[in-house]
């Protein structure tokens, strides 16, 4: 057996009966990981803003019903939820119950001042605490609105290019119905698919992603844990390559990386629902990020001089490129200058390869990430191995 | 003196500790920035646009959109980049506006605007907020059509008629009103909601990470040999705990003072919020001294003291507002400490109460310590005095 790879299964059982690398490895992500989702997620997976609305028409004419239906069809397609109320008193408690976030009501005599062209009001009346889902409804009343004075502006424009005052027979000459001058456009629906982790995948990698940085550092640091307790010279003295011993401590680094990782892999997806996409994408992601993972903290091992000081400076690291990342909200979504240094950091990556992954999409998906992840393993790694051969051989 | 003697190397050794102070002092003063530029100013759904071209009546559809308050507009200049960013979410809905469209409606042909949105998303709930920025600009449009339709005048000049007319055409009127108390009200400050949360999440983290010095002054025998001295072992145990207390109280101050100076962060009656604080310190040193008691392996005390501190964290509320848990949730949360701190602030900052309306937290806080605080110091005595 070749040296590095006995050093390695030494560390190893050294580190699995330490117990420290479970810990970091797999229990503390996946705890955290399950609360964040039991916290965070009826906020994130609330399937958009769970508009529910309530109206009260009073006036019970065309004009009102007409508006009423809007909200029905609206409802009828699932974008909102509709309760009617017989009278304001009724809808105010709904309001105060919190079974409404807010109610329209459609005063008595809006059809008599629309047809003799005066002021009405549809009051939107909505809950302080949910302001977007209000505008929401007031973005409802308003299209209506527009959609009743674009027939009014086209039956006024007609009979005045035609010299003439609007009269019911006037009206009755169109030969179209008036509300087509607020029907000249149509929206098309393109709908798009969906590349965006639910909230149990979410949680689930980013808390996995973010401790894996943690965890491989049990084996990268052990050179200088060697190095510390002496250990260091006597297996320099012992007739085996150099490389061998720094081999040996990254490959229990990959090692370690990898078990949590696919520990983690398996007990999110049975314990939380997380679905994590085509398994050989998800592997080579997670390959990938350890090798990152590896290369990074080897970087942080190779510039440090004791085993604590690689220790605390790795954690520092591992905490701003793992809040950069987007491992515990979503960076990328919220716009700005953050939006685009997260992508100067592997977790970032890892994130979008597995959001590219979701919504069933091929395996093949994920390697523009994994691509991009390795930029950061084969630069890390390749400066952390020279600096640390270079340490060994004084 | 004894035990201020100890306490005080506690915090002396932490201070000194490099990494220390970036965790302690650096970090949770980013974090506090960064929370309040990202979440600060609300949540308001993107919606991402691509113009076909600049034509008038384009620019004047995203005018209107952008008047609107309830929503945030992106201009995207690429097609593929808004349908990207739809996909992954980045904005909620996309609105593609063709290139010409001024000639499509002279020719009374009706416009086709694409709407982009996710089968799961909110898209298709801001079509509404589309449709009426939208309607906006095309009121007078359609009109100038019915009436070229009509009659044989010509497109222009039904559009400056309907244009001119549009003024008189009085439009049903929508008044908003919001009723009920504001959870978070206006006078909220955009660092205020994050520099409480930070600070409790923070105050805890530090002392809980205080256990590893705890086992390592076990582990090198220091304990042992100040117990070999005329120390006796309450003043030892009473030392330590000051230690943890301080260096909480410490980091606690530090940001307190700190985010009211750089983001003049709103923490209401002064009194109020120094005793939660100092009592936050005191269950967090609790805690600490009872991880320190308990592990034998400083590494395995620092995993679970992460682990531990920022699950109580997210348990508590200091990752996201607790008004926004669900009942179920709210009466799990209160289980932790954190909770109770945040209402206590809470209720001095945005209710503007004082030192008698958070008795009721201080007083759960107090025991909180005082439980955790005695367990402690019978493990400490137990673990220094055993073999």
């Amino acid at each position: 057996m070749p040296a590095s790879l006995r050093i390695a299964g030494k560390d190893l059982r050294l580190r699995i009966r330490d117990r420290s690398a479970l810990i970091l490895g797999i229990l503390a992500p996946l705890v955290l990981s399950y609360i964040f989702f039991l916290v965070f997620g009826p906020a994130t997976t609330g399937q958009g803003l769970g508009l529910e609305f309530g109206v009260v028409d009073e006036d019970q004419t065309g004009i009102s019903a007409s508006f009423t239906a809007v909200l029905e069809s609206a409802a009828a397609e699932g974008i909102l939820e509709l309760s009617v109320f017989d009278d304001q008193a009724a809808a105010e408690g709904a309001l105060e119950e919190g079974d409404v976030d807010s109610y329209f009501l459609v005063p008595r005599g809006l059809e008599q001042a629309v047809f003799a062209n005066q002021p009405a009001t549809v009051e939107v009346v909505g809950d302080v605490d949910a302001p977007n889902s209000t505008q929401i409804a007031a973005s409802f009343a308003e299209r209506f609105s527009s959609g009743i004075a674009a027939s009014q502006l086209a039956v006024v424009t007609a009979a005045t290019v035609e010299g003439v005052q609007v009269t019911p027979d006037f009206i009755q000459s169109l030969s179209q119905q008036p509300s087509v001058a607020g029907m000249n456009y149509v929206l098309i629906d393109e709908t798009a698919t969906t590349k965006q982790l639910d909230a149990p995948t979410f949680f689930a990698a980013g808390m996995a992603v973010f401790f894996l940085f943690f965890t491989v550092q049990f084996g990268v640091t052990g050179l200088l844990e060697e190095d510390r307790d002496g250990t260091l010279a006597r297996l320099m003295a012992a007739p085996i390559p150099r490389v061998s011993v720094v081999a040996g401590k990254a490959i229990v680094s990959f090692l370690l990386g990898i078990i949590s990782m696919g520990v983690l892999v398996v007990a999110t997806t049975f314990l939380m629902d997380a679905t994590w996409g085509a398994p050989l994408g998800v592997a080579l992601l997670v390959i990938a990020g350890v090798l990152a993972a590896v290369g990074i903290m080897g970087l942080v091992a190779s510039v440090a001089k004791t085993p604590e000081g690689s220790g605390n400076l790795g954690s520092i690291i591992a905490v701003v490129l793992g809040m950069l990342g987007g491992t515990f909200f979503p960076i990328a979504s919220s716009g700005g200058i953050l939006a685009s240094l997260t992508y100067l950091t592997p977790h970032a990556w890892f994130m979008r390869g597995l959001a590219d992954l979701s919504s069933a999409a091929p395996w093949t998906d994920a390697l523009p990430a994994t691509g991009a992840i390795m930029v950061f393993a084969v630069v890390t790694s390749s400066l952390a191995f020279l600096l640390l051969r270079r340490r060994l051989q004084k | 003196m004894k035990e201020l003697s100890i306490g005080w190397v506690n915090v002396k050794r932490m201070i000194r500790e490099r990494s220390n102070i970036f965790f302690v002092f650096i970090f949770p003063i980013a974090l506090v920035l960064l929370i309040g530029i990202q979440f600060g100013s609300g949540f308001a759904p993107a919606i991402g646009v691509n113009q076909g071209d600049d034509g008038q009546l384009s620019d004047q559809v995203v005018a209107a959109l952008e008047a609107d308050d309830s929503v945030e507009v992106r201009q995207f200049v690429v097609r593929e980049d808004l349908v990207t960013a739809v996909e992954r979410g980045n904005v909620q809905a996309g609105v593609l506006l063709p290139a010409g469209m001024q000639t499509t409606t002279e020719a009374g042909e009706v416009l086709e605007i694409g709407l982009i949105s996710r089968p799961d998303g909110t898209g298709t709930q801001l079509q509404s907020v589309i449709g009426a920025a939208i309607s906006q600009v095309m009121t007078p449009v359609g009109a100038a059509q019915f009436a070229v339709a009509e009659t044989d005048v010509d497109y222009s000049e039904a559009l400056g008629v309907a244009d001119e007319l549009s003024e008189h055409v009085v439009p049903i009127d929508v008044s908003v009103t919001a009723v009920g108390e504001a959870t978070f009200p206006e006078s909220l400050g955009q660092f205020d909601l994050g520099a409480s949360s930070q600070l409790v999440l923070f105050v805890f983290l530090t002392a809980l990470a205080g256990s590893s010095a705890l086992i390592l002054t076990r582990q090198l025998g220091i304990s042992r040999r100040m117990l070999s001295t005329p120390t006796p072992i309450r003043s030892i145990i009473l030392g330590e705990s000051l230690g943890r207390f301080g260096t909480a109280l410490l980091q606690g101050l530090y940001i307190m003072v700190l985010t009211l100076i750089i983001f003049g962060v709103n923490w209401g009656d002064p009194i109020g919020a120094v005793l939660i604080l100092t009592f936050l310190a005191a269950v967090g040193a609790g805690a600490g001294m009872l991880m320190g008691a308990t592990f034998r392996n400083d590494q395995q005390a620092s995993g679970i003291g992460v682990m531990v501190a920022l699950g109580l964290a997210a348990l508590g509320g200091a990752m996201f507002p607790l008004d926004l848990f669900s009942p179920t949730m709210q009466r799990v949360a209160h289980i932790t400490p954190h909770a109770w701190a945040l209402d206590g602030y809470a209720e001095l900052v945005r209710r503007g109460g004082n030192v008698v309306d958070v008795l009721p937290e201080l007083g759960v806080l107090a025991a909180y310590a005082t439980g955790l605080l005695l367990l402690a110091a019978w493990r400490l005595r137990v673990a220094i005095t055993e073999r």
